[in-house]
C-alpha cells in the first residue's frame, strides 16, 4: 500500500479511529501490528512470510546473543543472523545480478554457459527491514542495548507500517521504548503530523510525479541523441524527482507516525543546500548514512587506522552503499563517485589543515570567524557546486546502462550535433521553476525545519500554504504511483 | 524554538480546499462538461478481469479505438442479453492482447477482433506500448491497487475535475500552448469532447464536439498529419507471413479450448478509407487473415446497413452511428456464426 492512494486514506482513517478508542495499550499494539501486516500484504501477500521469518529469527537470536556467554556460540549466533538476513537480501535482490555476472565471467573465460533465467520478484522494502533487523542483532552482539522484552514489541518495531517499506531506517533505541508505555498523539502532534503528511504527499504526487517524472523518463529513456538543453533538463528533473519522491515518503512516514503519537528520526535535511559531500551525506537519507557509518565504516576501522585505511574504508562504505540501492554496476559507480568526491574533499580539508597547522576543532572555529556576508556568498557557491556534482552522479544512478550514462554525460557537456529537440517548452519551464524553487527553499531552510518554520508563520499563512498543497494534490491526479525507493 | 500550530490553520486550510474544489467543479459543469473516466491501465485491468465469463454470458472485444467508438455497449447488452467486455485500446494494435488471451488457459470465451489495418498489421513499438502497459498492470495488480480502484471509480464517475487529460495540473499546463522549439514532437492534441469514456470503456464523441466543425476538423487534421508522417511501407513479405502465422497460432490456442474468434472491419470514411484500401488491399490483408485463421469476418462494406455509415472525422462513428452499427453487427454475427445472441 502506498501513502498516495485512496486505499491508504481509508486505512489510515480507520487506524486513527482504532488508535484513539479507549482500549488497553496491548490491544492497541496488536491493532497496529495487524494493520502493519495488512499494509504490507496489500502489496503482495505471500511476502509477509519473509517478514515473519526475519522477525522471529532475529528476536530469538538477538536475545540469545545478549545472554549467551560462550564466545563461540555467540559468534555462531551472529553468523546465523547475518547469513539469514543478508542471504535473503542477496537471493531476492542480487540473485539475478550475481547470476548475470557469473555468466559473463564464464563467457569471458571461454565457457559457454547459459542457465535458465530465474524469475525472482523483489519483495518491497526488503533492503529497509533487513537493515532494521540487522542493527538489532549487531547491537545485541555488542551488548550496546538491552534485548526487546516481548515478541509483540519487537514485531511492531520491525513492521510498524510508517517506516516498513522505505524507511526512515530505525534503530531499536529510537522506537522500541515508545512501545513500552501508552502513546497517543497530542492535539499538537496530530496537527503537525497531518501537516507533514500533506507536505510529503504534495512532494511525491505534485512535484515528483506530476512536474518532473515525465521529463526525467523521456530524457533517460531517449533512443535518439540529445542536445545539451534536453540532457540538462532531464538530469535536473531527476535530481528533483528523486528528492521529492524519497523525502516525500520520509516526510509522510514521519507525519503518519506522529499522528499516532510516535516519533521517527529525521531522514532528510535540505540536502541540496549541502556544502560539500560529507555535508550532503549528513543531510541525504540520514538514517542510511548513519547506519553505514555505525555498522560498516566504524567496524572497518573508520579513521582510527591511519590516513590510507580511512580513505579505503570510506570508499568501501560508499561502494556498498551504492550497491544497496540496486543490483546494477551503475549503482556501484554512483557510490564510487560519491566516495571519490569525499576523498577529494577530505584531501583538501587535510591539506588546508596542515597548511594552517590547525586541529579539526580549530578549523571549525576559524571557519565560523570569517566575515558573515562573504562567507554566505562563498558557501552558497560551494553549495551550488555540490549540487552540480551530485547531479552528475545521478546520471549513473538513473541510467540503466553505462552506454546510456556516457551518452547523456556527453550530451550534457558537449551536446550532440544535429540532435532533434526532445522536450516541450512547458516541460523545460516546469523543471526550471521547480528546481529553482527547490534550491531556494533548501538554502533558506538549511538550518531549520518545516515545523519550526510553520510555527513562526501567521496562522492564516500556514492555512494558505496547506490549502495550496491540498488543492495541488487533488488537481495532480497521480495517485497510486509507487515510490522510487520501494525498488531498493 | 518551535511554536505551536493552531487548529484554526487546519480548519481554514480545509475550508479553502473544499471551497476551491467545489467552485472548480461547478465551473466545469456550468460549461456543460460531464464526468468521464480516464482510459487508464487501471480501467483496462478492471475490464480484463471480466474476460472469464462463460461464452454464453459475455463477448470480449479487442482492437483499436474504432471498436471503442463503434460498439454501443448498452445496445449490445440489451439486444443480446450478454455482457460486452471492451478490451480495445486507443492507437494500438490488439496483437499483444490477442496473445495474452490465447496464452491464458482460463479464457475460453468469444472474442471479436477489430482490424484497423494500419495499426493491426504493424509491429512498431508505439502501437504495442499501451496494450503491454495494460497487460503488465493487470498481471502485477496488487490488492491495494484493486481496492484503490474501487474507491476511484465512484469519484471519477461523479467529479469532472478528475479528468486527467484536460483538468489536471499537467492537462491545464499542456493546454497553455506555449510554442515549442522547431522539431519537438508535442504529442497528439485531441480536442475536448472527442473522447468521452464511460466505466464500461466505451468511448463517444460528445454532442458539443459534433456540433463544432472546428474541433471535428482538428481531428481530421491529426489523421492527415499522421498519414504524412507515417512514410513506412505497409507490412509485407516474410514479415507479413510470420505475422499471419503468429495470429493463426494464437487463434488456434483459443479455439482449442472451445473459444471462438471473429474478425471485424469497422467503418471508416472519405480519404481515410481510400488511403487504407490502397495501402492495405483487401485481398492481401483482410481476406488472407480470414483464410489463414479459418475465422469468420464482418467487413462493413459487405452489409448494406453498415456500408454507408459515415464517420464525421473519417475514422470513428458518432454515438447514433454506433447504435446502427451495433445492431447491424449483431445481425451479421447471427448470420455468420452459430452464436446465440
Amino acid at each position: 500500500m502506498v501513502f498516495n492512494s485512496y486505499t491508504f486514506v481509508v486505512f489510515f482513517s480507520l487506524m486513527l479511529l482504532l488508535h484513539n478508542l479507549p482500549l488497553p495499550w496491548k490491544v492497541k499494539k496488536i491493532n497496529l501490528l495487524l494493520a502493519s501486516y495488512i499494509f504490507y500484504a496489500a502489496w503482495n501477500p505471500p511476502f509477509i512470510l519473509l517478514l515473519w521469518l526475519s522477525t522471529v529469527v532475529d528476536f530469538f537470536v538477538g536475545r540469545a546473543l545478549y545472554t549467551q556467554q560462550n564466545k563461540i556460540k555467540r559468534h555462531a549466533l551472529l553468523v546465523v543472523s547475518l547469513v539469514g538476513n543478508l542471504g535473503m537480501l542477496c537471493f531476492f535482490k542480487y540473485g539475478n545480478f550475481f547470476l548475470e555476472n557469473f555468466v559473463s565471467l564464464c563467457n569471458v573465460l571461454g565457457f559457454d554457459y547459459h542457465p535458465a533465467q530465474p524469475s525472482i520478484i523483489l519483495p518491497a522494502g526488503i533492503s529497509f527491514y533487513t537493515f532494521t533487523t540487522l542493527c538489532y542483532t549487531i547491537d545485541m552482539y555488542k551488548r550496546e542495548s538491552k534485548p526487546v522484552k516481548s515478541l509483540l514489541d519487537f514485531s511492531l518495531f520491525v513492521t510498524f507500517f510508517p517506516h516498513l517499506v522505505a524507511g526512515p531506517i530505525v534503530r531499536p533505541p529510537q522506537l522500541v521504548p515508545q512501545f513500552e508505555s501508552e502513546r497517543k498523539a497530542t492535539k499538537q502532534q496530530l496537527l503537525d503530523g497531518l501537516l507533514l503528511l500533506t507536505l510529503g504527499i504534495f512532494m511525491k504526487v505534485t512535484l515528483a510525479d506530476n512536474m518532473l517524472a515525465a521529463t526525467a523518463d523521456a530524457v533517460f529513456g531517449a533512443h535518439a541523441p540529445l542536445g545539451s538543453l534536453d540532457a540538462w533538463a532531464g538530469v535536473l528533473a531527476f535530481s528533483g524527482q528523486i528528492f521529492f519522491d524519497f523525502a516525500g515518503y520520509s516526510t509522510a512516514a514521519i507525519g503518519v507516525a506522529m499522528c499516532l503519537g510516535f516519533i521517527l528520526p529525521q531522514n532528510f535535511a535540505y540536502p541540496y543546500a549541502a556544502i560539500g559531500f560529507s555535508d550532503f551525506w549528513r543531510r541525504w537519507h540520514i538514517t542510511l548514512s548513519s547506519w553505514l557509518r555505525d555498522y560498516l565504516y566504524i567496524p572497518l576501522g573508520g579513521n582510527r587506522k591511519g590516513q590510507f585505511r580511512t580513505y579505503i574504508n570510506l570508499m568501501i562504505t560508499m561502494l556498498i552503499g551504492g550497491l544497496w540501492h540496486g543490483a546494477n554496476w551503475t549503482f556501484v559507480v554512483w557510490g564510487g563517485l560519491h566516495g571519490l568526491f569525499l576523498w577529494i574533499e577530505k584531501a583538501l580539508q587535510d591539506s588546508r589543515r596542515k597548511a594552517t597547522n590547525l586541529s579539526p576543532e580549530d578549523t571549525v572555529v576559524a571557519t565560523a570567524s570569517v566575515i558573515p556576508g562573504v562567507k554566505i556568498k562563498e558557501n552558497f557557491l560551494k553549495a551550488l557546486l555540490t549540487f552540480f556534482m551530485v547531479c552528475i552522479t545521478w546520471v549513473f544512478f538513473r541510467s540503466a546502462t553505462f552506454g546510456g550514462a556516457w551518452g547523456l554525460l556527453n550530451a550534457m557537456f558537449a551536446g550532440t550535433p544535429g540532435a532533434t529537440p526532445l522536450l516541450t517548452s512547458i516541460a523545460i519551464i516546469k523543471v526550471a521553476v521547480v528546481i529553482t524553487l527547490m534550491l531556494v527553499f533548501h538554502w533558506t531552510m538549511r538550518k531549520t525545519t518545516v515545523l519550526k518554520t510553520a510555527g513562526k508563520l501567521p496562522w492564516w499563512g500556514v492555512a494558505l500554504a496547506w490549502s495550496f498543497m491540498l488543492v495541488m494534490i487533488i488537481l495532480s491526479q497521480e495517485s497510486g504511483k509507487s515510490f522510487i525507493y520501494f525498488q531498493f | 524554538m518551535k511554536l505551536n500550530l493552531p487548529v484554526k490553520s487546519l480548519l481554514l486550510a480545509l475550508a479553502l480546499t473544499v471551497s476551491a474544489a467545489v467552485c472548480w467543479e461547478l465551473y466545469l459543469r456550468s460549461k456543460g462538461i460531464e464526468p468521464d473516466f480516464d482510459d487508464s491501465p487501471e480501467l483496462w485491468a478492471n475490464a480484463r478481469a471480466m474476460a472469464y465469463e462463460p461464452a454464453d454470458k459475455a463477448t470480449v472485444f479487442i482492437g483499436s479505438s474504432r471498436i471503442k467508438y463503434d460498439l454501443d455497449i448498452p445496445t449490445w447488452e440489451s439486444k443480446t442479453n450478454t455482457r460486452a467486455v471492451q478490451l480495445a485500446m486507443v492507437g494500438s494494435s490488439p496483437r499483444s492482447i490477442l496473445a495474452d488471451l490465447a496464452n491464458d488457459p482460463l479464457f475460453k470465451g468469444r472474442l471479436v477482433v477489430d482490424v484497423t489495418e494500419v495499426l493491426f498489421f504493424n509491429n512498431a513499438p508505439y502501437v504495442l506500448a499501451s496494450p503491454e502497459e495494460g497487460i503488465n498492470y493487470y498481471k502485477k495488480r496488487t490488492p491495494a491497487q484493486t481496492a484503490s480502484f474501487a474507491v476511484d471509480k465512484y469519484l471519477e464517475a461523479n467529479l469532472v475535475l478528475l479528468d486527467r487529460d484536460f483538468y489536471s495540473v499537467n492537462g491545464l499546463l499542456n493546454h497553455l500552448y506555449v510554442p515549442n522549439r522547431m522539431g519537438v514532437y508535442a504529442g497528439l492534441d485531441f480536442p475536448v469532447g472527442f473522447g468521452f469514456t464511460s466505466y464500461n470503456r466505451q468511448t463517444k464523441m460528445t454532442a458539443s464536439f459534433l456540433a463544432d466543425t472546428n474541433r471535428v476538423n482538428q481531428v481530421r487534421g491529426i489523421w492527415g498529419m499522421l498519414a504524412k508522417e507515417n512514410t513506412a511501407p505497409p507490412m509485407g513479405g516474410k514479415e507479413l507471413d510470420s505475422f499471419f502465422a503468429a495470429v493463426k497460432q494464437d487463434v488456434n490456442k483459443i479455439k482449442a479450448r472451445g473459444g471462438e474468434v471473429v474478425f471485424l472491419r469497422t467503418p471508416s470514411s472519405g480519404p481515410f478509407f481510400m488511403g487504407e484500401s490502397m495501402g492495405y488491399p483487401r485481398a492481401k490483408y483482410w481476406d488472407r487473415l480470414l483464410t489463414t485463421t479459418g475465422c469468420k469476418g464482418i467487413y462493413f462494406k459487405d452489409y448494406p446497413t453498415l456500408a454507408n455509415l459515415v464517420c464525421p472525422e473519417f475514422s470513428h462513428l458518432t454515438p447514433d452511428g454506433a447504435v446502427v452499427y451495433t445492431n447491424g453487427m449483431i445481425a451479421a454475427l447471427k448470420q455468420q456464426t452459430n452464436w446465440k445472441l
